[in-house]
């Protein structure tokens, strides 16, 4: 039992749980960050993999098919591995590690973890766009080119903002996935909530006042974790239910 | 006006439209008919080339059209009003009218506003310009989205089946405005439909297709009281009881 609240003695300590607060919030502006570069690389994606289908352009069709299909088909911890030693390191300023709190080679880790997690995210999000493209009528692309509109202008103000309308609560919910993806940037780097955790975890005598790790200081640690992933996902789960419920149209007028 | 010389459609191993030669003069409302599937959609979609034709040429104004030159000439010469009307589900009514002739033709905002907004008069919708087009009725949608043809002011408008989609009860308020319509003359109007009364009405000339090619054409007067093909023949006793 002394056991329990020499571990419990770690999260009443101010600092620590600090610590791991700002480790949750680098996980949530890496999984938003990751989303919504995903967004605008998978769009693009998406578009050409849809509609580059001219003899001049079929090349970026061809392209961008590869490009889903092998991130979508691979795990992200290899793409981390293989970032960890391929991808460029990033210098950052001082200041700018500073401002983080983290140090400039862990700043240089996690870039690499980010940009694998952002080529994998935005494989995904290509196929979840091409999807609400593919779900809005061929009635609106029609309407628009007898209008005179050609495809571009067609696809930026008929069919994209109708697409991404669509496709909002699936959006959702591959943020919830994403912020579960962040923490495979444990594995290189130390910045997000679960390399925090064990972190804290590998010295976690240094608090609890015992000589020796114990159980249940992974025990405390990992459920505080897990309560920390758990109230943003399940946040966004129920916003996600909530759109996804069915409109209640109003009765039509005659 | 608009001129088709020898237009062949095939999709795949299928030939719908096996040769057609047809010229409709500026002013000119013609309706085409014909048995489902005999390609008189795909002829009215060859004409703003929707479909592109497998060969042949499609001239509108004495514009050679093409691929590449479809989105300039339906800008400025035609308009479609579809079957499934096709209207933008995520813009109001005025926004459904404006988006071309803002975006496309440059038009002010306000301007084109108001002229929208004299459209929807037109067609007896003035009240609905602020609502979304998925809360209104098919009948409704379908003579708002007539509005939005007029609002390019573009003299040639093509009507897919415009009728089809709609619950009886619904037709006649859009056959009433496309009527309307056909009293300008200065319009020019391609209809494909099976509204015979409305042909009947409307038309200067009936033109009958069938398994792709035109088989008849003429007068309401020469169509209806004295056809000549055996297949329009045909067609008609089945249509008109």
């Amino acid at each position: 039992m002394s056991e329990i609240q020499g571990s419990l003695k770690m999260i009443t300590n101010g600092s620590v749980l600090l610590y791991l607060i700002k480790g949750l919030g680098f996980t949530v502006v890496i999984a938003v960050f990751a989303v919504l570069l995903g967004l605008v690389i998978g769009t693009i994606l998406a578009l050409a993999r849809n509609y580059c289908t001219s003899k001049k352009t079929v090349i970026f069709k061809w392209l961008s098919t590869a490009y889903i299909e092998i991130f979508r088909n691979t795990p992200l911890m290899l793409w981390i591995f293989i970032g960890l030693v391929y991808f460029p390191s990033v210098n950052v300023s001082a200041g700018f590690s500073k401002a983080l709190g983290l140090s400039r080679t862990e700043i240089a880790l996690l870039i690499k973890g980010i940009i694998a997690l952002v080529l994998f995210t935005s494989s995904v999000i290509a196929e979840i766009v091409r999807g609400g493209l593919n779900s809005i009528p061929k009635g609106q692309f029609e309407a628009a080119y007898s209008q005179g509109f050609g495809i571009v202008r067609t696809l930026t103000l008929i069919v994209l903002p109708q697409t991404f309308r669509n496709i909002i609560p699936t959006l959702l919910s591959q943020v919830i996935t994403t912020v579960k993806d962040t923490s495979y940037i444990a594995n290189i780097a130390v910045a997000e909530l679960l390399g925090r955790t064990f972190q804290v975890i590998q010295i976690s005598p240094r608090y609890t006042g015992f000589t020796s790790q114990n159980v249940s200081d992974v025990f405390v640690l990992c459920g505080l974790a897990c309560v920390m992933y758990f109230a943003i996902n399940f946040t966004l789960s129920c916003i996600v239910r909530r759109l996804q419920k069915p409109k209640v149209r109003k009765p039509v007028s005659v | 006006m608009i001129r088709l010389e020898n237009v062949h459609k095939s999709f795949g191993d299928l030939e719908v439209l096996k040769g057609i030669n047809l010229h409709v003069k500026e002013g000119e409302k013609v309706v085409i008919i014909g048995p489902s599937g005999s390609g008189k959609s795909t002829l009215i979609r060859c004409m703003n080339y929707l479909e592109e034709p497998t060969s042949g040429k499609v001239y509108i104004h004495n514009h050679l059209m093409s691929r590449s030159r479809r989105a300039f000439i339906n800008k400025i010469h035609s308009s479609m009003v579809f079957q499934q009307f096709n209207l933008y589900p995520h813009m109001t009514v005025l926004d459904n009218l404006t988006l071309a002739p803002v975006k496309l033709k440059k038009i002010p905002r306000k301007e084109a506003e108001q002229t929208a907004m004299g459209y929807l008069k037109r067609v007896g919708l003035e009240e609905k310009a602020h609502v979304y087009p998925t809360t209104l009725s098919g009948g409704q949608q379908q003579r708002i989205a007539i509005a939005r043809a007029l609002t390019m002011q573009n003299r040639i408008i093509f009507f897919d089946e415009p009728t089809s989609a709609l619950d009886p009860e619904m037709v006649q308020e859009v056959l009433d405005v496309m009527i309307e319509l056909s009293h300008e003359k200065n319009f020019t109007m391609v209809v494909v439909t099976h509204e015979m009364g409305f042909a009947r009405e409307v038309a200067d000339r009936i033109v009958f297709v069938d398994g792709g090619v035109i088989l008849e054409e003429g007068t309401p007067e020469h169509f209806f009281t004295n056809p000549q093909n055996e297949r329009t023949k045909a067609f008609l006793s089945k249509i008109i009881r």
